[in-house]
């Protein structure tokens, strides 16, 4: 199966909240204890390239070669088979240096310090169904796909945006 | 794949035995509810998603809908029929039978009814919708005028200001619209399933222009914001008429054949040149001229209003009217692309397909009634509904005038809903007998003498239409939890033990249904084969340009600039034949003296995207995206008064006081103050006294007043 990858159409997010809390449901996060896996930054208007407010939706970007992975001691993490980098808490020894090694600040641990993060619903993905947050989303701004339909789907609305 | 991990991924299938259940989301606005994939195991929900084959919501949720577990299995559920024992307004109460319950409410209200007649009795519905058609049915079988809504402010104030205008509700035909004017509605949030519909149009080059003094997320992907500053929509749609008309955009043929008022109308249009417009609204001349360029010079556009933001002004429905006129204006309407006159098919959905539901209702002519709550002070909501004005109901109970309101039969009533929160306090206390019904614990039912636990949408079946003429009738995805019942449960035994004249409610919800239904050839078996719906049987396509075959239902029979139902009420402050503007009664320009101490504009009842009413707050999903309650308030304003983020503010007004958290944001316009109108704590309707209303609805002000606000410094709250 080719490689999938999360991608967000920063032109489309408003910022709703609903990948969030999909993320909560379904994996029964209990906001009093636990930090979310995905979180939402609204950005100024005058930080950012278009000078327009916009949202940034984010959690574990599953990268291609994800520096966690290289930095973690146990081999707790891995890559799956859909490129996801997923967690085997078993493993985790709560050391953090996975927390050291992310640029974009996506481990998240428990009460017990072992490290909790977005697998980006690998079990889900491995069963034919697309992430929680990606499946929800009102605006279609967040995405899970092959790189080729990605690319089809940005020039599918680039052609209709020019056509009418 | 192992159990275990299948089990870990809530994956539906014969190992983990989930199971995935057809519902739909009731939390919010009828038009959107999304349909529900829900994840049963063993009776028990343990994931939400949303329903693919649903046409209107496609497999998406809002946070709202996505926290429904959190929603369903609230520790503030109300589990029994409960008593008072203690004072009202404590929360003494003892457990009591479905029975006990019954037989109380109805051995009361049929006392009232003898004693009193039956006017003494109101009947109120807050939100959501589904049971209406039912509990006005039942009001007025028992003989009451006095059934009211949650649309007593909301949504009922536009649909005034079309019928005003035109003798029908009219709809946004966005389908196929060039130019898309959305004016105080941001569906991004408040009706997601319609944020594919906004994000098409754009990508296929309609134009879209916001009128909204927040930077909200549509206003964002805007081709032109016009950042208005709150109450005065009125004077930009008059400015805007005033550039189409002299720069002779008009369609004069549409104009001279079809409508009423035109001279007068275009002689006080003259007044709001775009140099006068931007010193009252605050917009450049030149982008609201620019605006309405684009509006009149596209082939087809179309209106997308709210059901709330402009219509809560003291002047609301007047300048919704304004904004509306516009599309006769520009000769788009009730053509394809533009505004059409459109009629429900089942509760407030235009679906396209012919129903009884307006007959059912309405089967009791008003005329043989007492007069209804609000008709001496509001005569133009009277002529233009059929339900009593829910806001007049506190100053009827205190004052007893023109007779007295001894009980009310609420379903999911919150008195925070009033603006004055403590009048409608006094008027629960004084009522002789309150009966709540309600799916949560709220600081409201501390007030009722009887409160009653329905369940939520999951846990019952409802039939549902929506505007593309996709119909579902669900079945309960898991039993009623406690001993909740459904609304309608609880309507229908009423029906039996009250003293009703009509033969048809004591025959149960599906005979109603079917009888409502009966025109549509849908019927509750046929409807319930569809697990994930259908689409109606004898739908129509949307006809265009009606009113040539039927004229207008307007007194002058054709579209009025200067309208014949105003003009016979025109000796009441506030209101006029003519779009006339006004500026909110508390405003700078009305109210100078207070102004100098309170320079601010509060603005309540916005929406944020994981709030809707009280509803999720008690949620702690959609808490969280939002820990503290906090007011919006622009960086400019908060600079000068040294308010830094979160820091604690006083809002104050000559009537009250809130303290909240600053909240601080460009979405703010500078000058204005948003606050959220749901927070448990904080009553931002307080700040405001309880005449402070639009003559011609009874629509509270909420989006615009005067108030000050200031740091609250350490220690002094």
């Amino acid at each position: 199966m080719a490689e999938k990858y999360f991608d967000l159409d920063l032109d489309r997010c408003v910022g709703c909240f609903a990948c969030v809390v999909a993320c909560m449901d379904q994996n029964d996060t209990d906001v009093i204890i636990d930090r979310p896996f995905r979180q939402i930054t609204p950005i100024d208007s005058c930080y950012t390239a278009k000078g327009k407010r916009e949202y940034l939706s984010m959690a574990c970007m599953h990268c291609e070669d994800a520096p966690c992975i290289t930095g973690c001691p146990t081999g707790a993490l891995r890559k799956d088979g859909n490129g996801l980098t997923v967690v085997e808490e078993s493993l985790c020894i709560g050391c953090h240096s996975c927390a050291v090694a992310c640029p974009y600040g996506a481990p998240k641990f428990d009460q017990e310090g072992r490290l909790r993060k977005c697998d980006g619903c690998a079990i889900r993905v491995e069963n034919g169904l697309e992430p929680a947050c990606v499946r929800v989303c009102p605006t279609g701004a967040l995405k899970f796909d092959t790189q080729e339909n990605l690319e089809e789907q940005k020039r599918a609305q680039l052609i209709r945006k020019i056509t009418k | 794949m192992d159990k275990e991990k299948l089990l870990k991924g809530k994956i539906p299938c014969k190992e983990t035995g989930i199971e995935v259940k057809k519902s739909i989301c009731s939390i919010c606005n009828p038009n959107s509810h999304c349909g529900f994939d829900l994840y049963v195991k063993d009776g028990e929900i343990i994931k939400v998603e949303g329903m693919k084959e649903h046409p209107v919501s496609r497999g998406t949720l809002c946070s709202k809908g996505a926290a429904t577990r959190q929603y369903v299995y609230s520790p503030d559920r109300l589990q029994t029929p409960m008593k008072r024992v203690g004072p009202k307004g404590t929360d003494d109460f003892v457990p009591i039978s479905w029975e006990e319950a019954y037989s109380l409410i109805a051995e009361k209200l049929n006392g009232y009814k003898i004693d009193f007649g039956p006017e003494a009795v109101s009947f109120f519905v807050g939100y959501s919708k589904w049971m209406r058609p039912y509990v006005q049915r039942l009001a007025q079988a028992f003989g009451s005028p006095n059934y009211c809504t949650e649309s007593s402010t909301c949504f009922k104030a536009t649909y005034i200001a079309w019928k005003l205008l035109c003798g029908s509700f009219c709809t946004p035909h966005m389908a196929s619209t060039d130019c898309l004017m959305v004016w105080s509605n941001n569906p991004l949030y408040t009706n997601t399933p319609m944020a594919s519909t906004i994000f098409k149009l754009k990508d296929s080059g309609t134009k879209i222009i916001v009128i909204d003094p927040r930077l909200s997320p549509i206003a964002e992907i805007a081709d032109i914001h016009l950042r208005i500053k709150p109450g005065t929509d009125g004077a930009l749609a008059l400015g805007m008429a005033n550039v189409i008309i002299s720069e002779e955009l008009h369609d004069k043929e549409f104009i001279k054949e079809w409508t009423a008022g035109f001279e007068d109308y275009a002689e006080y249009v003259k007044e709001y040149t775009p140099e006068a417009v931007e010193q009252i609204t605050g917009i450049p001349a030149e982008l609201m001229a620019e605006a309405a360029r684009a509006y009149a010079g596209s082939k087809t556009g179309a209106i997308l209003p709210s059901s709330a933001s402009v219509v809560h002004h003291t002047n609301g429905v007047q300048n919704y009217r304004a904004v509306f006129m516009l599309s006769g204006l520009t000769g788009k309407f009730d053509k394809a692309g533009g505004n059409i006159m459109n009629t429900y098919s089942y509760l407030e959905s235009t679906s396209g397909f012919p129903t009884n539901q307006e007959a059912y209702m309405h089967f009791k002519d008003p005329a043989d009634m007492a007069p209804r709550v609000g008709a001496d002070k509001v005569p133009v909501w009277c002529e233009m509904t059929n339900e009593a004005q829910a806001m007049f109901l506190p100053d009827q109970i205190i004052s007893e005038d023109p007779y007295p309101i001894r009980a009310v039969l609420g379903f999911g009533m919150n008195r925070k809903m009033w603006n004055d929160t403590k009048h409608m306090k006094e008027a629960l206390r004084k009522l002789d007998f309150f009966v709540n019904i309600d799916i949560f614990k709220t600081e409201t039912c501390n007030y009722a003498d009887i409160i009653l636990p329905v369940c939520t949408s999951v846990e019952r079946g409802e039939f549902k239409s929506y505007g593309n003429g996709y119909c579902i009738h669900t079945k309960p995805a898991i039993e009623p939890l406690f001993e909740s019942k459904t609304d309608l449960d609880i309507v229908f035994e009423l029906a039996k033990r009250l003293d009703i004249d009509d033969e048809l409610m004591p025959k149960g919800y599906e005979e109603n249904l079917n009888w409502i239904l009966e025109p549509s050839g849908i019927t509750m078996k046929s409807a319930l084969e569809h697990e994930s719906g259908f689409m109606a049987p004898f739908l129509k396509a949307p006809e265009f340009e009606k009113y040539k075959k039927s004229r207008f239902k307007t007194p002058s029979g054709k579209m009025e600039f200067a309208s014949g139902i105003l003009k016979k009420y025109d000796q009441i402050e506030g209101i006029d034949a003519l779009p006339k503007f006004l500026y909110p009664v508390s405003s700078p320009q009305r109210d100078p003296k207070i102004a100098r101490d309170y320079p601010f504009i509060i603005n309540t009842g916005g929406r944020l995207p994981m709030y809707l009413h009280s509803r999720t707050f008690r949620l702690p999903w959609t808490a969280a995206m939002r820990p503290v309650a906090a007011a919006d308030i622009n960086p400019e304003d908060a600079k000068r008064l040294g308010i830094e983020q979160h820091d604690d503010i006083r809002i104050f007004t000559p009537h009250g006081e809130i303290f909240i958290k600053a909240n601080v944001t460009e979405i703010a316009l500078e000058g204005v103050v948003f606050v959220y109108h749901g927070y448990p704590d904080i009553q931002v309707n307080g700040l405001l006294p309880y005449t402070y209303r639009d003559p011609i609805s009874g629509f509270p002000g909420f989006n615009s007043f005067l108030g000050n606000v200031e740091k609250v410094k350490k220690g002094e709250k």
